[in-house]
């Protein structure tokens, strides 16, 4: 009797990924509450001379990043009930959005660097530290997601399908937490 | 052989399992290995060599200490050694003996898994840890070790008074090894959720499996804020960010939060495991089941959950406000709750059952007596003003080996006797481990007792000499007579173990009667753990002899034994019913490469050369690709 039933719950990859996203979720409230403690402990926020960041820029590129979230789910969810269903196609396209975003970023990064140095004050070492920390999340989301691509287009396995379930649970925290940098940094703009 | 059967269907099946996970052998082998019970070995050699030298490290500061104005060594030497013995014992020592060794060797044979839920991560997860070991190590060779004590605190810390590299060691090392505990703290919760054996719901899990489960939990949250502050510490030193900075609106005391939000869940990271040890050990040799399972269960949780909340008693003498000293006072003396649910677990199960003080649970007597004791001078220090007083003195230092020393490692030491047996196959010295027990036990309280007073006499911690005539000469000398009465049964502990693992009787399967499902399969287990998957109907499964006594039928009938490939099962995370079968990945060169890259490219940011880093970065992205290029099932 040799009986090798299909797991109906989700895979151990996907598990894995939610710890995953736990542990940067706390890595992110570390950051931002460092934000917060500083401009608790530093009323001239951000000190004099450096102008706070303009608000539509951030918050429209935040608002893309999470609509990524849709394609991704979409994919997800082909995965999870093993059926045919668009798969490669939502991840290509999540994939462009997520490298232009990206690039944009960077772009707007270089710029404020021109600006304002991060070793001139507390709030420019946090700024820039936590916008870093943020971009290298959606870098490295960047590199799943090419490996992902190479590795679906040949079709699903079980392995594949945990592969497609995680990394589109680590966009979801990705995007969100995108959000809350972005709300973050924007404090002082308001 | 994992299950005594003479059926000839039963051995042709073992000989294929056999077949299906043997590794490699010798060296390779154990560099390519996911076998979980082979990684938690090297863990614990890795450890025990960290001990070593941590301890070597305290032997010398007590020497120093002996006598008032010694001059054993200097004071920029003592401050290395201070700061490199705290800094071992933590995240070398205890954290990767407790979680590294025993969570890794026992955690999967307990639920009755064949590995861990990501066995190749496990693997990755002792390669870092022996680098980030390495890599600190490192500094003290080369006379750099880091010297502002492992709390580490700015403006000490910072580049201005503490320009070498020693900081930067510390600091990057810590990052590494934190990375490593977080992947194996992952490992454990997913294993632990996924891996259960059929039946195996969350009320019959052994008490051991909930503290790993609670330890694990901790990790995950407490370790960011961590990292956090030691890349802020990295990014004020080498780039002149102004994190720390008071002239640049930074603030030391960020440091010390970020420092202390991790560092007291830690305490409860390093005790956990060790109150798992002493809930597995009592019924052994009590021969009843844990007094308040359910309670006991919740208690484990709950301390790492309040762990949380208490981090500024640590900083009561910084001129904090009033409230938040008081809101933290009674946050820390709430602890007191779960830990006394424990302790009255424990002893209620030693006083209603019948005990046999053998070594381990002589061990664990003893952890009881130092808990207890390090409990009261704890509630002493939970009072503000009280703590006011004798902040950074001894009796702090006293305090915290009661705790950390007594309490979180004499179960550790209990445990190596205990699962001895399970681990080589042959039994300890019984009246050798017994006399070990007492030295060690005098030796720390000739230790630490006298430091106490010490402390209250008004001297400070991490000096490296005092004068005389201050009244500290005889508590200091007692202190250092005890730590190499210490000592000296550490060592008779150690030859005790050598010696039996070759001289040795023959243990069998079991020889305690011991009750959990590690005892149910041979000593040492066969790499597959059990030549059938178990079937669990209580916590205590190795006691249920008709569950075990199915498991030899259904081994002949060949229900769950899996022999096509590298399997296991998977269960639903909260029933235990039986969800699916699992291909498991097996033995990989890469967890070690990726080891290696990763402290070279750690070494490489140490010496400022960031661009060879970012190559480094980019190899190591290399080598997770070949990591993954194929897929289990196709192996």
């Amino acid at each position: 009797m040799t009986t090798t039933p299909i797991p109906r719950a989700r895979p151990n990859g996907w598990y894995g990924m939610l710890v995953l996203v736990a542990t940067e979720s706390a890595l992110f409230g570390a950051l931002l509450a460092t934000y917060a403690y500083l401009h608790f402990h530093d009323p001239r926020w951000p000190p004099p001379g450096i102008e706070p960041p303009s608000i539509t820029a951030p918050l429209v590129l935040s608002l893309v990043l999470v609509a990524t979230i849709a394609p991704m789910a979409l994919a997800a969810r082909t995965a999870r009930r093993r059926r045919a269903g668009p798969l490669v196609a939502p991840i290509a396209l999540a994939l462009i959005v997520q490298v232009a975003y990206l690039a944009f970023q960077a772009h707007l990064y270089a710029d404020d660097l021109d600006r304002f140095s991060a070793g001139g004050s507390a709030y420019g070492s946090i700024y820039f530290t936590l916008l870093a920390v943020h971009h290298a999340h959606v870098g490295v989301g960047v590199l799943l997601d090419c490996w992902l691509l190479a590795r679906v287009r040949g079709g699903l396995t079980e392995y594949r399908r945990g592969a497609v379930m995680a990394i589109a649970l680590y966009w979801y925290f990705v995007g969100l937490v995108g959000l809350a940098v972005t709300a973050t940094i924007l404090i002082p703009s308001w | 052989m994992a299950v005594e059967s003479s059926a000839p269907a039963a051995v042709e099946r073992i000989h294929r399992l056999d077949r299906i996970w043997a590794e490699r052998p010798g060296l390779t082998g154990w560099i390519t290995t996911t076998d979980h019970k082979r990684i938690g070995l090297l863990y614990l050699a890795t450890s025990l060599a960290f001990f070593a030298a941590g301890g070597a490290e305290a032997l010398v500061m007590r020497t120093q200490l002996a006598e008032p104005k010694e001059h054993v060594i200097g004071p920029a030497t003592y401050d290395q050694l201070m700061t490199m013995h705290g800094v071992t014992m933590i995240f070398f020592f205890v954290i990767p003996l407790s979680i590294g060794a025993f969570g890794n060797y026992l955690v999967p044979l307990m639920i009755g898994a064949r590995d861990m839920a990501f066995p190749r991560m496990n693997a990755f997860s002792y390669w870092l840890f022996l680098g980030s070991g390495v890599l600190v190590y490192t500094s003290l060779l080369l006379g750099m070790a880091p010297d502002a004590g492992w709390f580490d605190y700015v403006p000490l810390a910072s580049r201005r008074f503490s320009p070498g590299l020693g900081i930067d060691f510390y600091a990057l090392g810590l990052i590494l090894n934190g990375i490593s505990s977080t992947a194996a703290a992952a490992n454990f919760l997913v294993t632990i959720a996924k891996l259960r054996a059929p039946g195996m719901s969350l009320n019959r899990m052994p008490l051991f499996c909930y503290a790993i489960l609670a330890t694990a939990f901790s990790l995950i949250f407490a370790l960011p804020a961590l990292t956090a502050d030691l890349v802020f510490l990295e990014l004020d030193r080498k780039l002149d960010f102004r994190f720390f900075d008071v002239a640049h609106g930074g603030d030391p005391l960020l440091w010390q939060h970020l420092f202390w939000i991790f560092g007291h869940p830690e305490v409860y990271i390093i005790v956990l495991p060790a109150f798992g040890i002493a809930t597995s050990i009592i019924p052994t040799f009590t021969r009843r089941m844990m007094a308040a399972f359910p309670l006991v269960a919740v208690a484990e949780l709950l301390v790492a959950f309040i762990g949380f909340g208490v981090w500024v008693h640590h900083m009561f003498a910084t001129g904090l406000p009033q409230m938040t000293m008081v809101f933290f006072a009674a946050a820390s003396l709430i602890i007191v709750i779960p830990s006394g649910i424990q302790i009255f677990a424990w002893c209620m199960t030693l006083v209603t059952g019948q005990p046999e003080f053998k070594t381990p649970l002589l061990f664990i007597v003893g952890f009881i007596v130092f808990f207890v004791f390090g409990g009261l001078s704890g509630i002493t220090l939970a009072a503000v003003p009280f703590d006011q007083q004798v902040t950074d003195t001894y009796y702090v230092v006293a305090h915290f080996h009661y705790v950390i020393w007594g309490a979180a490692v004499f179960p550790l030491l209990g445990g190596l006797y205990y699962w001895f047996p399970k681990v080589t196959g042959r039994m300890y010295h019984e009246r050798i481990g017994q006399l070990t027990f007492w030295l060690v036990f005098a030796g720390t309280n000739l230790t630490f007792f006298p430091m106490h007073i010490s402390g209250m006499d008004g001297m400070p911690r991490r000096v490296w000499t005092y004068p005389s005539g201050l009244g500290w000469g005889l508590t200091n000398l007692l202190s250092t007579i005890g730590a190499f009465l210490l000592a000296g049964g550490l060592v008779a502990l150690l030859v005790n173990l050598v010696v039996s693992a070759y001289r040795g009787a023959p243990a069998g399967p079991n020889p305690y009667g011991g009750a959990t499902l590690e005892w149910a399969t041979t000593s040492p287990p066969p790499p597959y753990n059990f030549a059938v998957i178990p079937q669990v109907t209580s916590a205590y499964a190795s006691w249920d002899e008709d569950d075990r006594a199915s498991d030899r039928r259904r081994l002949e009938h060949g229900d769950l034994v899996l022999e096509e490939g590298h399997r296991t099962t998977a269960s639903t995370p909260v029933d235990g019913h039986l969800d699916g079968v699992l291909h498991m990945p097996s033995e990989s060169p890469w967890p070690f490469v990726l080891g290696v890259v990763a402290t070279l490219g750690t070494a490489f940011v140490l010496t400022d050369h960031y661009l060879i880093a970012a190559l480094t970065a980019a190899l190591a992205a290399g080598v997770l690709t070949l990591w993954h290029a194929k897929e289990p099932a196709e192996a």
